[in-house]
Formats: C-alpha cells, structure tokens, sequence
C-alpha cells in the first residue's frame, strides 16, 4: 500500500469521526440546557468549546457564546477548521484522492453525506436547534463505518481506518471527561448536590447512558461515569476500548505478535493500554484526574506523530 | 418506421443536417426503428423523471470534471444525454477496420521518425515539418521502446459529414486521449435508465476496456516476473480528467500514483509503500511529456518524477503511451497521414480526412488569409478545443487577431473548411423539447503491436448548444452512450 494512501485512509477515518463526535456533544449539550435553570452563556457553551480545542479562535471569530453563535460555529464555519462541514468536506477530499482504492459503495456514501449536508442550510439550522443537522451527521457516520465494514477488504488499509477511528475517539473521549469533570464537580460544589442531568449528558454524548445503568444499577456518580468511559474493556467509546483496537489494528498492519512490538507506535500504544488495564478508578482519581487525562491525550498526540513518521513519511526523500 | 405527431418528439424537425435517427421529417432510420417506437410513446414528463435520475446517478458517483476558466476550480457534471447515437454494425465494421489501419501507421511513422527516418529521406515527408513539430522529442530518437509500440492507446476523433454521409478522420490523439471513462460510464448509467430499451437490441459491449488495457500494459514489463507492478501515474486530484485516472486505475487493480509517490534509485522506479520502497515495471502515465521528468523534460514541473527517462532508457520501466508521441497527433503532420498509410502499408486509407491547409506555404496560406470567415482555424500543438477560430462565427476582431497570430508563426497554424456534423436529436432541457444537435465520435483503440482492439462505440460528443459544432467538454459539450448494434445493416 502506498504510504500517501494508508496516510489518506488514516484521516479519512479521524476526520469522519471529528465530525461525529463534535455533533454528538453539540446535540446532547444543547438538549440538556433546554431543561436547566438559565445560566450565563459563558457557564453554559464554555465546556464544549474548550472541549473541541478552538476557543481562541471563536473568541476572534464572534464576541458571545451564545447556542445560536456555538452551533455556527461547530456546525458550518468555514473559518473552523474542526468544523463539522469541514471535517466532512476534508475526508470527501481524501476519499477522493484514494477512491481507487476505497470501495465505490464508500465513496458514494460519502459523497453523498456531503452532498446532503451541503444542503442544510445554515441560517435556517441554527435557528431550528441542532438536533436535525447532528442527528443526520451522527447516523452519517455510523453508516460510513458499516458500509466500509461491509466493503472495503479487511487488508493494512481497513486496519489504517481502524487506527484513525480508535485514535481520534480515545482523545475526544479523554477531553470529554477531562472538561466535563472539572466543569461539573465545580458546580457540584456550588449547592453540593451532583447534577445527575449533566452527568447523563456527558454518558448520553457518547452513547454509554443504557450501557452505564445496565452495569452499575445505580444512581450516576462521577466517579463511576469516568470509570466507564476510561476504564471499561467492552464499551466502544471507553478509552480502554479505542486503545485496543489502536493496538490490534497497528499489530495487523505490522504483522506483530501479542507480547512484543514491532516500532514506536506499537510500543507506545502497549504502553499506554497496560496502564489502563491495570489502574482502577479511585487510583486515578485520588492521583488526580486531570494531570492523568492530559498526560493520555499528550500520548496520543505522540502516538499520532509516530505512526506518520513510520508509514507515512519518507525521512531524506523528498 | 414513420410515426408522426408522437409524445417526446412532436414537433421536432429535421434540419438540414444528417440526421443520424431520422431519414426524413418523422421517419426514423431502420436502425433506431425500435427506440424510436418506446421513447416515442413516453411522456415528456416520464423522460424529464429519467433524465433527472440519470443526473442524480452522476452526481453521487461523483463523475465530475473540474473547470478551471471561473476561476474557483468548480467541479461539474459532464453533461449526459439520454438519447443514445446508435450505428449498425456493419458501419462500425468499415470505421472499425479503418482505425485500426491508421492506428498501426501512425505507429509505424512513430518508429520511422525516432528511428531511421525513411519516410524523411524518400522525401514523402518534409524534414523541416517533423522537426518543427512541437511535441517532437529529440531524446526519443534511436531509442529502442518495448515490442516497438508507441500508440498503446489512441482516442481518434470522427466526424459524420453532412453533405456526403461519410465519416471523415477529424484528427488524432495519440499522447494521452481521455474519455474512456465516460464511455463505460455512461453505458453504465443507460442501462440503469432505460433498461427497457436494451431488452429490445442487441448492443454490443464495451466493459472489457480495462481488462485490455491491463493485459497490454503487463506484456510490457520489463521483468517478467507474474506479479509485476504497473501503475498508473496521475498528475493528481486537481486534473480534469482525475475521475477517469482513478476509474481506471480501480477497474484494473492497479496503482493510482502522483509523481511524488514515486522515486528513481539506481536508474530503477521505485515506489514508496507502508512496507518500504517497491519496485514499479510499466507505468500508464497520465502525465504529458512535459512533466514526466524535470531532469529531462520541464525543469520546474513538480507532478514528475525526476530521472524517470533515465529509467526508461536504460529499459528498467516501460511507459505507455510512449513520450515523444504529439509529433503524430500534430495537426499539420495529419494532412500527412493517408501518406503514411500509402507509404507503410501500401494500402489505400479506408477513413478519408479533412482537407487542410497548412499555413507555412505560401499557396495555402494565402487561400486561408482570404477565407477565414469560411474556415476553422486551429493551432496544431494543442486538443481539447483550445487555440481555434470557428470563422462563420467569429467576430471580426477575433479573426483579425487570428490574422495576426497566423502571419507571425505560419507554422503554428492550420486550417480546413468547416464540415457540418451530423446530428442527433437530444433533449434541450431549457426548451423541454427534443432538438438535432451536432456530434462527434471518439472510438478508443488499444493496440499490443499485432492487432488493434476497438471497444464496439465510443464517445459520442454533443454539443449541446443550438447551432454549436464545438463538442469539447471544456467548452460545454455533453455526452451520450453510443450503440454498435448487432446484424444491423
């Protein structure tokens, strides 16, 4: 496989999945608020763009975090490179310069996911509420990964998607937690009663709610919500979760066997999943929860870096 | 079949053209009898539902070329019409033959000219001409190409003349002719469409292209080894014609690479994988000869692949087609082309041509200088309807700058007398109505250096304009899916 197009499958995968994880947050978010007591605006949208990485570049682009200012912004601005338009707009671009080696049913579910989205129309969405826009990008998404499934050859190629997809979740995942702990244990603290709503927010938007009551049966606590979404070997948006599927589909591709590593990405990833399996929640959060979030998102960073420079890159050819 | 007054095509007229469906007003040709009977009943209503289905199709499947004249790199849908250009088999069999003639001289004057020059020095050809020529490529010469093949691929491009009936040879691109694509594409799409209509004819098929091209491209490695590497080279996303770089490169299994993909180590093609650097055997190239190689060819193209000639040369990868190539789709040295087929192949040439006027003599140019208003005039290093004066339709400063451009670089310059295509009625979508306009035909001939394989059809060009005789996609000409159909006379 050329190294520009297990490049191009790479962020194929880790822009689709952007755009899905951003429209998740930004539908769940924006329902929840429907139900709370009014706060100020900052209170309220300052989570979700700390969360996406780009609230600099909205405080230059609009003066107020209004719902109507944060959907735009999220949702369409092309001046947003996170943007979910322009995740969409770029994996088309790079399904385009590889679809001779997607399958043709992938390429024309894509191009037609973009063809569509490409019709809402802005003005009108953000007054309608996100829900119509997001829900269309999130099932946009999910029928993406079946239609590769169901027809791309499961070769390196299938395994590139399968990193970009496990990796750009693992670090959605990991900000999610890490703005969303802080964020809500502060406003705990406030009238010292936890505010479960925010909490099924925070499982809603990455599909876990169901799943967190069929295995604790319990009331949502903090402590057991970052357990899940860290922790848990079997739910497909836990960290632990991506970062096996990091490791197997970078085995696959190397041809390595369990137990060893065959380069940096692989090492790293060993690495990074061993500390996961074997942590339990109360350590992690007694050592503090955000340095060890930070620190995980700092190594997929890493890891991101070294799977291009393996593959990708040819260091001294131009 | 005469039917008078039917739904889709009541009140169209024939013009005074050839019209390739209709013999006279209402009477359909034998040949098109059975269409005619269907789409004559349907409703404009049903037809416009097709047709937009027909449009929706292209436009998931993303079959778009990009122009660039707006400025903004816009892509769009090369438009496609539903009415089919049917020919009997038995006029297929007579361009069919004909093609494959010209093709296997063209080839031969390929091999002469970077070779011994024979026609040169029996003095059928001028010297000063093939030198002159733009794409003439001196670093070709004396070099010994696989099996001594230059014409892999040949787009040849024909017209119907009205006032005989005939077809005539409009010119010939044998450097790197797009289209192919559009061809199977378009058959893909018809059948989808009208389904009903193919129940009813015998068309022969054209998707055994790709399986062609791909076995001719693989007699060309230079190992021979079985899992030899061919690929296809593209100049990348922003070409025109990139959808059809990567439909191909899909249908034949093969790479689709950029220049940059690629690397020359040790007069050996190389390129870079996940698993290290590779080995590449034949390239298909899609890239023109003047960024092939900044080594050798255009120092400042970014889209080659430096020392690739080095490569070639030395025998370690095959290139198809062969650089060098334009001196034979020179639109000057195509006046010389039923030479080449009497001088080679001591046959007459089946397919006649199109008389020209070269610029660089004296008596021809000042037959030109005085009917430009009666002639199409075309710069003979260019395609792709680039670099031409259609005289009857000029204004007058064009044609006075045209004068001008002609006087100061004569041999840059042909001209020939406008021949009035044939038509075919297609559908005019702002009039809602049935309407004859003009029409080309580029079949796509593969040649492996013992015979030439046609796919039955071609591309049909339409010019979709009311009046216009332009049908290049660049200068907003459409398509339609072309029919051979079997036994028929």
């Amino acid at each position: 496989m050329l190294s520009r197009i297990a490049d191009s499958l790479f962020w194929l995968a880790r822009y689709i999945g952007r755009a899905e994880d951003t429209a998740r947050i930004l539908d769940v978010t924006f329902h929840t608020l429907l139900e709370q007591a009014p706060q100020p605006h900052g209170v309220r949208w300052e989570p979700i763009l700390s969360m996406a990485g780009e609230e600099t570049l909205f405080r230059q682009l609009y003066t107020e975090p209004t719902a109507h200012n944060v959907f735009e912004f999220l949702a369409f601005n092309a001046n947003n490179p996170s943007s979910i338009m322009q995740c969409i707009t770029k994996a088309r671009e790079n399904a385009r310069t590889i679809r001779d080696r997607i399958s043709r049913e992938m390429w024309e579910d894509l191009n037609s996911l973009y063809l569509t989205l490409g019709r809402f129309d802005p003005q009108e969405e953000t007054a309608a509420g996100p829900h119509r826009f997001c829900g269309r990008v999130i099932f946009g998404s999910h029928r993406f990964h079946g239609v590769s499934d169901a027809t791309l050859p499961h070769d390196e190629g299938w395994d590139f998607l399968r990193v970009g997809w496990a990796l750009e979740r693992a670090e959605m995942t990991a900000r999610l937690v890490d703005v969303q702990y802080r964020n809500l244990l502060a406003l705990t603290s406030v009238d010292n009663t936890p505010d479960s709503h925010q909490w099924m927010a925070v499982l809603k938007s990455v599909g876990a709610y169901e799943a967190y009551h069929r295995q604790y049966h319990s009331p949502i606590e903090p402590a057991r919500v970052a357990e899940m979404l860290i922790l848990n070997p079997q739910h497909p948006r836990s960290i632990r979760f991506c970062v096996t599927e990091m490791q197997s589909g970078l085995r696959a591709i190397s041809n390595t066997a369990p137990g060893s590593y065959a380069n940096e990405a692989e090492r790293l990833t060993g690495k990074v999943l061993e500390r996961l399996r074997y942590s339990r929640i109360d350590e992690i959060l007694d050592d503090g929860l955000h340095p060890y979030l930070t620190g995980l998102i700092h190594q997929f960073n890493t890891i991101g870096e070294v799977i291009a420079r393996t593959y990708f890159y040819y260091a001294g050819v131009a | 079949m005469c039917l008078s007054d039917r739904g889709l095509f009541s009140g169209y007229t024939a013009g005074p053209f050839y019209d390739e469906m209709f013999a006279s007003q209402g009477c359909a040709r034998s040949h098109y009898a059975r269409l005619f009977e269907k789409l004559g009943v349907m409703a404009p209503t049903q037809f416009e539902d097709r047709r937009k289905h027909a449009d929706l199709s292209f436009l998931l499947q993303g079959i778009t070329f990009t122009v660039y004249s707006d400025g903004r790199g816009t892509e769009r849908l090369f438009p496609f019409d539903l009415i089919p250009r049917i020919l009997p088999q038995s006029e297929w069999a007579r361009i069919e033959s004909g093609l494959s003639q010209r093709v296997v001289a063209l080839n031969l004057f390929l091999q002469d000219v970077y070779g011994k020059q024979l026609i040169i020095k029996d003095r059928k050809i001028p010297a000063s001409l093939v030198y002159s020529c733009r794409h003439f490529r001196r670093e070709m010469i004396g070099l010994e190409v696989p099996h001594g093949i230059y014409t892999h691929v040949c787009g040849i491009d024909l017209v119907r003349d009205s006032s005989t009936g005939e077809f005539l040879v409009l010119e010939d691109n044998v450097r790197t002719p797009s289209g192919i694509s559009y061809v199977l594409e378009n058959r893909l799409v018809m059948t989808r469409t009208f389904p009903e209509a193919f129940q009813e004819h015998e068309v022969l098929p054209v998707n055994h292209y790709p399986a062609e091209l791909s076995r001719i491209l693989r007699t060309l490695s230079p190992r021979t080894d079985p899992d030899a590497q061919i690929v296809l080279l593209t100049p990348g996303i922003h070409n025109s014609a990139y959808f059809e770089h990567s439909f191909l490169a899909q249908q034949m299994g093969i790479e689709l690479v950029e220049g940059r993909d690629l690397i020359v180590d040790g007069v050996v093609v190389y390129m870079k994988t996940i698993y290290g650097l590779k080995r590449v055997d034949v390239i298909y190239r899609r890239v023109d000869d003047d960024f092939l190689d900044p080594l050798c060819f255009r120092s400042d193209s970014m889209l080659g692949v430096p020392g690739l000639m080095g490569a070639y040369r030395a025998g370690n990868v095959a290139l198809a087609n062969t650089p060098g190539n334009g001196v034979a789709d020179d639109k000057a040295i195509y006046a010389h082309v039923p030479t080449m087929i009497r001088y080679y192949l001591d046959q007459d040439p089946i397919l006649r041509t199109v008389e020209t006027y070269l610029c660089d003599r004296s008596e021809h140019l000042s037959h030109v200088l005085s009917n430009l208003h009666n002639l199409v005039v075309k710069s003979v290093g260019e395609s792709g309807g680039y670099g031409m004066l259609m005289g009857p339709s000029a204004a007058r400063a064009e044609i006075e700058a045209f004068r001008e451009k002609i006087l100061s670089e004569p041999r840059n310059y042909i001209a020939q007398p406008i021949v009035p295509l044939s038509v075919v009625p297609s559908y005019d979508a702002s009039a809602q109505c049935m309407a004859g306009r003009h029409v080309d035909l580029r079949p796509y001939c593969l040649y492996d250096g013992q015979k030439v394989t046609i796919v039955p059809g071609g591309l049909t060009r339409v010019a979709l304009q009311a009046g216009s005789l332009v049908v290049n996609s660049s200068q907003g000409g459409g398509s339609k899916d072309t029919w051979i159909l079997r036994g028929e006379c």
